[in-house]
């Protein structure tokens, strides 16, 4: 599966008048497309740190000591507040636990809805317009380069400019398809909705601004391809009209009957299929004629016959030679670029490192890794792309290591002498002496190391690869590409479109009257309905990443039960990737396709909802799962004794060794690595190496597993019984 | 313990707000009671009417109509009942014949002392009685005033009794701390120092200061970590074994209700609609609404999970309430549920056909 985001190795700290508190050390995790990925733990476990370091907003006093946060080529650690910007609730989006402290009370939530749209609105197209373009010329180069033939540069020019053309049409096309079909699928839910109180006689109260909704929705869906407005179009508007009016007289049977109307008319234009606006763009720019008069699936055939008979199979196969060529010189230049690493790692080797030496690798690298860039790939490499950025940020804090260790350490000799005098006094110290904060430059040098070794491994790996490319593919990807850049290019988002798009996304999150709701406050709104309201916000710019923080934790059962739902259906409808932050175990039993359990700023076990509900490994697992009771509890509930430890001071061994009946001696000095217990299953616990003694988990974690397992069975045995 | 007399009776409980014009039935006609040593669990949605229906018990407003008795008392007593019945009796009288009149004239006589001793138990119930009552709030942060340390907080009761001689008040203090597992030192700390287990441990130390008979936690938990959840139920737990201790106890958290509750009822839009012994609840709900909450709580079984189906639950569509108003019947010894006649013929078709 695609991998979306990737989080290697992350230490995040604050400063604190106290001292360095270390919330996050260490961790490591991916995220697939379209997977969600619960984190729990304990309040103060790291959970919401880690996410506010993937979406950029940790507080000022915090330090990323290191780590990588690999989002679409780019590490998010090492970025610009201005890369940001474009990232931030476009690309990742975030749900915050408490819906009512982010919301902004003084603006209506119409507003606050349509702000974000407005605002990305035109840098968005602006954005598509130049992929689009600047992909096309690229791809024009190519072409003209990969042919070899002078003479055919004007003719294959001329193709491009033609895709450019028609490409806009097509969009254009399709755009006004997509109003009257998405019309007529509204005036037919609503339909649905208020038939069904019609018919036990008691309409609810937006029983009106729905019938209105009906009329215009019914109306806008008259569309050649929908709604043939030749056929249908007097009846429509006349059955639309007469709605309210009928309403208003209390002639439910009469209102009823032109519903159902309606409701057929709409039924069969929605049942005629999708015709091919690709095609069709093609076909209206330069055949010079009009569609010709036939039902949807022959008219794309005969499209279909006419675009690549014309253009299409040309196209593409200039454009395959134009990858397969380009292909090649990346090729060659990677392999000229493993040998330039192989001789740059001298330089960052040495004893002490020189600076100006260093500097000029780095840039001559960067020359080099640079030319392994393909200019018509699509997707970005994320190794290639953040070699370089990391790379520079190595050398920086080696080079400022150098200069602040020696101030760091005279500073800290300066503190230990007044602390040793306090001490030879016999006088307690108020304060506690912390570790001097030096850059250890060996460290440093090994990431460096690590950088080269990783981009080398990575290119050999393209390199073995590079037999079996399937260019047809990938053309055909590439002609994607530029589809959904020219539809972003006529995508306009004036004030209107947004409000409506912000109505139907409300709609979306289960707000029922919309339209009324989108002028009101959100004091206005009770809990849940304001949750939604910030879930609606969140996925306003079409994200790829949505981060919730204890999204439900606020809510009570029927309306978290509702969220969930909410958001497992907008994640498959949408593909989302999610990182679900929870301390109830119930909820990420629902949601999760893997678990990563934190604690003390590091995750003590990883693996699907399977492996952790049925055979958690660690003790900390198996004491949150005996601590919360189920509906079949009966015993006393075994609640962890303890607090968390200071992060001031993290303990040297296993950080949950203290509260840990299970823990044993070396827990106490040493910190347990990763065992793998499955491909998808890992555990920080000593009592996973081979030389510890064997352990059951406790009595309430066996009990609960077993029941689980009888309650399944007899559900499978009678189904539908369930309560 | 069927047969022992109710501590705390609740009868047809009415709380309404008024906002302008717009009146807010927050409870509407609630009637339950609570034996000694027993555990009622208060369960619905946000906004449902639980809460207030603690608070109106504890006396934080005045209650609209019904009766609160407590031990045999009545310690609370609202008169929008009587007041309603008057004056539809008055409006009968415009048309009465002479001998109903006469009827009708007592009745409204009637109803006019019944109100007068209503408000008198209101002004002049008996406050040793009601300090008997406690309440342990949702949450532990907002409900400890942030200036005064935890010795003044769970004290203050003590205080406002009358209680004056320090050493006896810094005993009672200490001894408290220790039953809810903290230690004397606390005593002159303040609550920011807590954690938000300790700060919910400080909370019941104060409701339990005052040998109350009965305590009214209000989602005590909620506001709570897993880990630190458990440590407060243990903790609640143990206080009611030892004590004797009476719990109303209110959450939305329904695994934790049936864990900790011998009954449970559920609310919906201020009214019972269901009320019985918490197996047999969970075992077979018989309201709509009872189904559509069961069928809505996550359990830790992701297999389990995968296949849930919520039940929803809609009002208009379940009930046709129309004509034949629906009313609290009991269906089972000890099983309560709102229906009508329709319904309740249903229901027993259903259980007797079992």
């Amino acid at each position: 599966m695609e991998n979306k985001l990737h989080v290697q190795d992350l230490r995040v700290s604050f400063h604190t008048s106290n001292g360095k508190v270390q919330a996050v050390r260490g961790i490591n995790f991916d995220l697939a497309k379209g997977e969600t990925l619960a984190i729990v733990g304990e309040s103060g476990s790291g959970k919401s740190v880690t996410s506010k370091a993937i979406l950029g907003i940790l507080a000022g006093n915090s330090i990323v000591e290191s780590g990588e946060i690999i989002y679409d080529g780019q590490d998010l650690l090492k970025i610009s507040e201005e890369d940001f910007h474009k990232i931030r609730g476009d690309k990742i989006a975030m749900i915050f636990q408490d819906p009512m402290s982010s919301l902004n009370p003084i603006v209506r939530i119409g507003n606050q809805l349509t702000e974000a749209m407005i605002l990305k609105g035109k840098i968005r197209q602006k954005e598509s317009r130049n992929n689009f373009n600047g992909y096309l010329k690229v791809l024009n180069a190519k072409m003209v380069e990969a042919c070899g033939d002078k003479s055919r540069e004007a003719e294959l020019t001329e193709k491009c400019k033609k895709f450019d053309k028609f490409e806009i049409e097509h969009t254009k096309l399709e755009a006004a398809y997509n109003i009257a079909h998405e019309g007529a699928e509204e005036a037919l839910d609503d339909i649905e909705v208020i038939a069904f109180e019609l018919e036990k006689n008691a309409p609810g109260k937006g029983a009106a601004d729905r019938l209105k909704d009906i009329e215009r929705y019914a109306k806008s869906s008259l569309h050649k391809y929908v709604v043939d407005p030749e056929v249908y179009r007097a009846e429509v508007e006349e059955l639309a009209g007469s709605l309210s009016g009928k309403f208003k007289d209390k002639d439910y049977q009469g209102l009823l009957k032109s519903l159902y109307r309606l409701k057929e008319i709409l039924s069969t234009g929605m049942g005629k299929g999708v015709p091919n606006f690709f095609r069709m763009g093609y076909y209206v720019t330069f055949s010079g004629q009009e569609l010709p008069d036939m039902p949807i699936d022959e008219l794309n055939e005969y499209l279909l016959k006419y675009l690549d008979e014309n253009f299409m199979l040309e196209f593409l196969r200039d454009a395959e030679q134009a990858l397969a060529y380009s292909a090649g010189i990346t090729y060659g230049n990677i392999r000229t670029a493993i040998g330039e690493l192989e001789k740059a790692r001298a330089a960052f080797a040495r004893e002490k490192l020189d600076k100006k030496e260093c500097q000029a690798t780095a840039k001559h690298l960067g020359e080099v890794v640079k030319n392994t860039i393909d200019p018509l790939a699509i997707t970005k490499d994320s190794v290639v792309y953040t070699f370089l950025p990391g790379l520079k940020s190595e050398l920086e804090s080696y080079f400022g290591g150098v200069t602040g260790n020696v101030r760091i350490l005279r500073k800290y000799e300066k503190e230990k002498r007044k602390y040793d005098a306090l001490v030879a006094k016999g006088k307690k110290p108020g304060w506690e002496l912390a570790d001097a904060a030096v850059t250890d430059l060996e460290l440093v040098k090994a990431n460096i190391s690590h950088l080269i070794d990783r981009l080398s491994a990575h290119y050999e790996q393209i390199l073995s690869t590079s037999e079996n490319r399937d260019y047809r593919a990938e053309t055909i990807a590439v002609i994607d590409y530029l589809m959904a850049n020219a539809s972003g290019v006529v995508a306009k988002v004036t004030p209107q479109i947004a409000k409506q798009r912000a109505i139907k996304l409300m709609e979306e999150v289960g707000i029922a009257e919309p339209h009324k709701r989108y002028r009101q406050y959100p004091f206005e709104f009770s809990g849940g309905m304001r949750q939604r309201i910030v879930i609606a916000i969140a996925l306003a710019a079409n994200p790829d990443i949505l981060i919730c923080d204890e999204p439900t934790t606020a809510l009570d059962v029927t309306i978290q039960s509702q969220i969930l739902e909410l958001i497992n259906k907008l994640q498959k409808e949408r593909q989302l990737s999610v990182i679900f932050i929870t301390h109830d175990l119930g909820v990420v039993a629902n949601m999760a396709d893997r678990v990563a359990v934190m604690y003390a700023g590091k995750i003590v076990e990883y693996g699907t909802a399977e492996d952790i509900f049925y055979h958690a490994a660690h003790p900390y697992t198996w004491a949150l799962m005996s601590s919360m009771p189920d509906l079949d509890t009966n015993e006393k509930l075994s609640a962890i004794p303890g607090t968390p430890p200071n992060m001031i001071y993290p303990p040297k061994g296993d950080a949950f060794a203290p509260r840990n009946k299970y823990a044993m001696k070396i827990d106490f000095e040493r910190q347990p690595p990763m065992f793998q217990i499955s491909d998808t299953h890992y555990a920080a616990t000593w009592l996973l190496h081979p030389d510890a003694p064997k352990v059951d988990p406790p009595k309430a974690v066996m009990d609960r597993i077993a029941r689980m397992n009888e309650r399944r069975k007899s559900n499978d045995e009678q189904p539908g019984t369930s309560a | 313990m069927s047969n022992q007399e109710p501590l705390l009776k609740v009868e047809h409980l009415c709380q309404y707000f008024k906002a302008g014009n717009f009146v807010t039935k927050a409870v509407d006609d609630v009637s339950f009671d609570i034996k000694k040593g027993e555990v009622f669990g208060l369960v619905g949605e946000s906004g449902c009417g639980k809460t207030t229906t603690g608070r109106s018990i504890i006396k934080l407003y005045n209650i609209t109509s019904g009766n609160i008795i407590f031990k045999g008392q009545r310690i609370a007593a609202g008169t929008q009942g009587y007041k309603d019945a008057i004056k539809a009796a008055q409006e009968e009288m415009k048309t009465a014949d002479a001998a109903r009149k006469a009827e009708l004239e007592a009745f409204i006589k009637k109803q006019k002392e019944e109100i007068k001793s209503a408000q008198h138990d209101q002004k002049h119930a008996d406050k040793k009685l009601v300090t008997q009552i406690q309440m342990i709030f949702q949450d532990p942060i907002a409900s400890l005033d942030p200036r005064m340390t935890v010795r003044e907080i769970i004290s203050e009761g003590l205080v406002i009794q009358g209680e004056k001689d320090k050493k006896v008040i810094d005993q009672k203090v200490y001894e408290m701390l220790e039953l809810v597992g903290l230690v004397p030192e606390h005593a002159s700390r303040y609550p920011h120092e807590f954690s938000g287990g300790q700060r919910q441990r400080i909370g019941v130390a104060r409701s339990i200061i005052m040998n109350p008979e009965i305590i009214i936690a209000d989602e005590p938990v909620s506001a709570l970590d897993v880990s630190v959840q458990a440590q407060v139920i243990n903790l609640l737990n143990e206080l009611r074994e030892r004590f004797g201790l009476t719990l109303l106890f209110i959450a939305h958290d329904l695994s934790v209700v049936k864990y900790f509750s011998d009954r449970i009822g559920v609310m919906y839009f201020g009214k019972m609609v269901e009320m019985a012994d918490s197996d047999e609840l969970f075992a077979h709900p018989l309201h709509p609404y009872t189904k559509s909450l069961l069928s809505a709580i996550p359990l830790p079984d992701p297999i389990y999970e995968r296949q849930r189906k919520r039940i929803t639950y809609n009002p208009l569509a379940e009930h046709d309430y129309t004509e034949d108003k629906p009313s609290f019947r009991e269906v089972r010894p000890g099983h309560f549920v709102q229906c009508n006649e329709a319904e309740y013929r249903r229901i027993m078709e259903q259980l007797n056909g079992k």
